[in-house]
């Protein structure tokens, strides 16, 4: 009996668009969703203010996708389940999965968040600390939560199985899809449906990453000169992954398979990337899924775009793959669609797997030269590739990493 | 401050999830499918806008929407 877990369905919302379909068309195209964002303070708080680039969500259009669903049990949905439900659904019934007697009591739902409710957490503190009011809304607590979006999904699809939120900061949702990936190779569940959410665009978050001093002032450039640091965005992205034996039984369309897995801890730095611990963890999931590092990959970086991680991260490639780097291709697609803080990773192997498919590398944006401490093959422009094999990396701050690696059929 | 019936629906409805339409005067809350948080969230919101204090042991499953908006009408600040 096979344990090897396939993939059948992708779901995603970010800036670049609701649903794979119109994600990837602007993706392809070069069209980034990174845009100046001002939300004007309140004239007796004139420093709460948003305004630098960032890559929002068309929250309305989540709603709408959502439209023919019973969302009344789930109460008031912070944007964090919102994005999480429309990626979800989106996965769930490309799978063919929908109503599917697996779904109860055979599926684990794992959801990766790097943080919770941030709107609805803003709009409560608000109410206690500027208007001086007692009381907040009695949902804060339900809505806000960091695992609402697994409670949500479970709600939505009638899931009885194991479900939960992993959090790992930037690196949460390649946790989410890795530890999925185990829970079917042991034989706990069949299937899972795992990924990650972030909805992180409020006041209280916005100023708190600038306060990191890692934010850039005008836009997202990975592994460029004149990179000045990451871009936020939000939104969702999720998988649907089975063991091979359920995915073939009931005649699903296997659109790829995760193969491989490394996960581990710098326990070195709170916020500084460790060369070590990233250069371990590619090799790790390469052992995993036993690909050798020779094998032409789409390799699709963390890149950040800040001046400190994405040298550490060239650095952890060329160590990994040696001369043989230059025959993979390197994509950063965080210069499109902004940094999705948990949601990142799972919206990153999503859009490398489906570059796979359509044997096209999307181009990193925003580029204005090279960076020699970023010697990259990278694809400026979008460039045909034949790679068979995706490696996705995801290193978070405190020095959490998570690799993955996926694969079509051949 | 006088708060009209179709003011207190709306609340109702907005925090409910349930159309307002649906919220006929001799239904219960618990007929509505309105339950404890439902109910939790309304008051709130009551709370917010009118400025009407409402103890929910005032309330129960059984209570209608006319006994409840008639609660809120009689504790409205006139």
């Amino acid at each position: 009996m096979s344990r090897k877990v396939v993939l059948t369905g992708f779901g995603c919302v970010s800036g670049l668009g609701i649903g794979l379909a119109e994600t990837w068309r602007r993706l392809a195209a070069g069209e980034g969703a990174i845009r100046p964002l001002l939300r004007e303070p309140p004239p007796d708080h004139p420093a709460r203010r948003i305004d630098g680039p960032a890559a929002c969500v068309d929250a309305g259009a989540c709603r709408a996708a959502l439209a023919a669903e019973d969302l009344r049990p789930m109460g008031q949905l912070d944007p964090l389940s919102l994005y999480a439900l429309t990626a979800g659904l989106e996965a769930v019934e490309t799978a063919g999965l929908r109503g599917h007697a697996s779904l109860e009591r055979r599926t684990a739902i794992l959801i990766g968040c790097g943080s919770g409710g941030n709107a609805t957490i803003d709009q409560a503190f608000e109410r206690l600390y500027a208007r001086e009011l007692a009381k907040v809304h009695p949902q804060t607590i339900p809505s806000s939560m960091m695992s609402a979006p697994a409670s949500h999904l479970a709600l939505l699809l009638g899931c009885h199985g194991p479900t939960f939120v992993i959090s790992s900061a930037c690196a949460s949702s390649a946790h989410a899809l890795g530890e999925a990936m185990h829970m079917i190779r042991s034989g706990r569940v069949d299937v899972a449906l795992a990924g990650g959410s972030e909805a992180c665009l409020t006041l209280g978050s916005w100023v708190a990453w600038n306060a990191v001093g890692v934010m850039a002032e005008d836009t997202c450039r990975p592994f460029s000169q004149g990179r000045k640091g990451m871009v936020l965005g939000e939104g969702a992205a999720m998988v649907v992954l089975e063991s091979e034996d359920h995915a073939r039984t009931r005649g699903a369309k296997v659109l790829g398979e995760l193969a491989g897995y490394g996960s581990s801890s710098d326990a070195a730095d709170m916020t500084a990337p460790d060369l070590q611990g990233i250069t371990a963890t590619i090799r790790m999931a390469h052992e995993d899924a036993g690909l050798a590092p020779e094998e032409p990959a789409l390799i699709s970086t963390h890149g950040t775009g800040t001046r400190i991680n994405d040298p550490v991260e060239a650095a952890a490639l060329r160590a990994v793959y040696g001369p043989a780097l230059s025959g993979h291709t390197v994509i950063a697609t965080k210069s499109a669609h902004g940094h999705l803080i948990g949601a990142t990773a799972a919206m990153e192997f999503v859009l490398g797997m489906e570059a796979l498919a359509r044997g096209v590398a999307p181009p990193v944006l925003n580029h204005l030269g090279p960076d020699p401490e970023c010697d990259l093959p990278l694809a400026l422009r979008p460039e045909p590739i034949d790679h068979r094999v995706l490696v996705s990396n995801s290193f978070a701050f405190g020095g959490l990493n998570a690799v993955l690696i996926g694969r079509i059929a051949p | 401050m006088t708060v009209s019936t179709d003011a207190i629906l709306e609340v109702i409805a907005e925090e409910s999830g349930l159309d307002a339409a649906a919220l006929r005067p001799d239904a219960t809350f618990e007929q509505l499918d309105i339950g404890s948080l439902d109910v939790a969230s309304t008051l709130f919101a009551i709370e917010d806008k009118f400025g009407v204090a409402i103890d929910p042991d005032q309330l129960n499953p059984a209570s209608t929407i006319a006994e409840f908006v008639n609660l809120v009408r009689q504790l409205a600040p006139s």
